[in-house]
């Protein structure tokens, strides 16, 4: 396990760039990982989402369905994929502090 | 008496025997004669020219010398001779895992040319199988093991989440075609066509289930999904698990004899396609009464009998096509995918190996799913990226999930400026919708701007949305871009027929894109107009004009300022795209 230096301090990554401990995520560790995304600003929008997904997921313990968040967040899928270009699975779950989604992702 | 032996390595020696009774085995595991052909046909190995243990013979003999020393008379007589080697402890066990999960995909690149036949993809299956029944195998693939066999599906989707999904899908295609006769028909009894697909599809990206609907909705297919039994994929493959094959193939052809329809149409999906149609049917040991087939196939038969019309312009940047080693290596689908990207695409340049000496994705055999090797996954997968980035192509296009990922991921690695995309997403996006089938609404109201693409670009969301309805309730077609480079893209992309551009944008201004788009042969035509919220006070327009002057380039083919007036903004936009044409 790898650890790398997110938001000022040593956080462990597995190796595919997925934080370990949701409990050490802090917006600036999610700005960090926002950039190993190619996201090089996190708006608005962004935050709503990726406080949508670390919500759901702290309660849940899973990603939530593509449906949910954009029912929830009100935006559309299209949106989604232009905020994080490599997608919800890898891109916007990584940068809200999710472990890697399981499966053919 | 010999060594002692842990409880699960004696279990691993007991399932041996049951598990080595097929010829396919027994002959990949007695006749290699380590003649060094397959060596250099491994993507791992020419990508670790100076590490030994990734030839095929080599990860092949870890199991090759416990099989002789337990089921070989030649590993009883002569052991020190033919190498036999019994394991005896977890941690052999754990080695022989990063072998069999961790060093072979198994894309069967080196089965082509063994002169003996060592079928090794079905071997290492074997030893998968071995280690998984003990419980040793890589964490994510237990726990979609465990979904697929729980649940029913590899990402544990609920039934109500997978039906609320296809129920969005089908209103996002209403209200794309402004047509509420479109529909996702579920669990039609009778019906010609069920639809099956992997669960990624619902639960992260259901682009590819609406353009797959949208497909069969304009070729006027009786088609449905099931609402038991939709998921395609089988993890039974990747463990060599023939009861977890069983356990899942057989949900999906008891919903298709349920549902009495004539086939079940597979979406682009290798390892899928390959456990359905191809190796299901004898883990479920069922007698099947209808045809499976690939998507690929559906869609080109629909093109070529002219139930659906297609523009390839539509799709005109470079692509290259990407053979998966289930669907193309061992299925043979190798020239229907390339027939069909031939109608839909105008760019086409062919990748080299091809067909079924291509170089694996490197996230075949369930590697995505086993991140303590995407290290070295990435590392080797140096091979692929070099191939891909030979093509010059924009686009790589495949007909496996496994592989877009594989792909995306390597692609963003090796910083190539590649997307990667599949043929029902080329072949939707290349529709050409009939009038005939078009709702009635959109025939009785003139509407001038019709069928137009707009792209938006605008930073602020409120602005983004206002703009797109008044454009769609012109009849355009809108793409919406946040900043100048996604807004760049799209127009790479989609092509549109006008840019509507903001001028402050963060990270790149509007100015500056505007300057790219004129410099660009391809885009220096392009017609433009530019949005913008500031006003005669702010007096930018001086700033504008001396930029242009100053990069000497023609101004922007309109103005509109913000508050928008939507009478203004048709007027000037009609005014510049009729004009035009």
């Amino acid at each position: 396990m790898a650890t790398l230096n997110l938001g000022g301090k040593e956080v462990e990554i597995d190796e595919d760039g997925f934080i370990q401990d949701p409990e050490v995520w802090d917006e600036d560790v999610a700005i960090d990982l926002a950039a190993t995304e190619g996201v090089d600003e996190l708006g608005e929008d962004h935050w709503k989402l990726v406080h949508y997904l670390r919500d759901y997921y702290l309660k849940f313990g899973i990603a939530p369905m593509i449906r949910k968040l954009c029912k929830e967040t009100g935006f559309d899928l299209k949106y989604v994929y232009e905020m994080f270009p490599s997608g919800p699975a890898k891109g916007a779950c990584k940068v809200a502090g999710l472990p890697k989604p399981t499966g053919c992702v | 008496m010999g060594k002692t032996r842990s409880y699960k390595a004696q279990k691993v020696v007991d399932l041996m025997k049951a598990k080595t009774k097929s010829r396919q085995i027994m002959l990949s595991l007695e006749s290699c004669v380590k003649c060094g052909q397959c060596i250099d046909q491994c993507h791992y190995v020419l990508a670790n020219p100076d590490d030994p243990t990734f030839a095929p013979p080599y990860k092949a003999d870890k199991l090759r010398k416990f099989f002789k020393a337990h089921e070989d008379w030649t590993g009883k007589v002569i052991p020190w001779w033919v190498g036999a080697r019994s394991i005896y402890t977890d941690e052999e066990l754990e080695e022989l895992k990063d072998v069999v999960f961790g060093k072979c995909t198994g894309c069967r690149r080196c089965s082509l040319v063994c002169p003996m036949g060592v079928d090794m993809a079905t071997f290492n299956g074997m030893a998968r199988n071995l280690l998984y029944s003990v419980g040793i195998m890589p964490e994510g693939v237990w726990a979609v093991a465990k979904d697929q066999w729980e649940i029913g599906n590899q990402m544990g989707v609920l039934k109500e989440d997978y039906l609320d999904t296809l129920e969005w899908m089908e209103e996002e295609l209403q209200s794309k075609h402004n047509d509420p006769s479109i529909k996702i028909p579920i669990d039609k009894k009778g019906a010609d066509i069920m639809y099956t697909i992997n669960p990624r599809e619902a639960k992260y990206d259901p682009r590819s289930i609406a353009d797959a609907a949208e497909i069969f909705h304009f070729a006027g297919a009786d088609w449905c999904m099931p609402s038991e039994g939709w998921d395609m994929t089988n993890f039974g493959l990747f463990v060599g698990d023939p009861s977890l094959g069983a356990a899942a193939s057989s949900r999906l052809y008891t919903a298709a004899q349920e549902l009495g329809v004539n086939k079940v149409v597979i979406s682009e999906c290798g390892h899928g396609y390959r456990s359905t149609k191809c190796e299901g049917p004898n883990w479920a040991k069922m007698d099947l009464d209808f045809p499976m087939e690939s998507s690929v196939i559906t869609m080109l038969d629909y093109i070529k009998q002219g139930k659906i019309k297609v523009d390839k312009s539509k799709n005109s940047e470079k692509v290259t096509y990407h053979d998966s080693c289930n669907f193309a290596r061992s299925c043979g689908m190798t020239e229907e995918p390339r027939e069909v990207l031939s109608l839909v695409c105008s760019d086409i340049q062919e990748m080299y190996p091809n067909r079924q000496w291509n170089y694996c994705c490197t996230g075949g055999g369930g590697a995505m799913s086993m991140s303590e090797y995407a290290p070295m996954r990435l590392k080797s997968a140096k091979i692929k990226a070099e191939q891909l980035r030979a093509t010059g192509a924009k686009i790589v296009v495949t007909s496996c999930h496994n592989c877009v990922d594989g792909l995306t991921d390597l692609i963003k690695h090796y910083n190539l400026d590649m997307k990667v995309t599949q043929l029902v997403n080329l072949v939707a996006n290349a529709l050409v919708v009939p009038a005939s089938k078009m709702p009635k609404v959109m025939k009785e109201v003139s509407m001038p701007l019709a069928g137009k693409k707009i792209l938006v670009i605008d930073d602020e969301p409120d602005v983004r949305i206002f703009l797109t309805k008044i454009f769609k309730e012109n009849g355009c077609e809108v793409f919406e871009a946040p900043d100048a480079n996604q807004g760049m893209r799209i127009i790479r992309d989609k092509n549109p027929d006008l840019v509507s551009l903001d001028m402050i944008l963060p990270h790149k201004t509007g100015e500056k894109l505007y300057w790219e788009l004129r410099k660009d042969e391809k885009y220096k035509k392009l017609p433009v107009v530019i949005v913008s919220g500031y006003t005669k006070i702010d007096d930018p327009k001086i700033d504008f004009d001396a930029f242009l002057e100053d990069k000497g380039i023609p101004a922007p083919q309109g103005f509109v300022e913000k508050p928008i007036h939507p009478d203004v903004l048709i007027e000037t936009i009609s005014g510049v795209l009729l004009e035009k044409v």
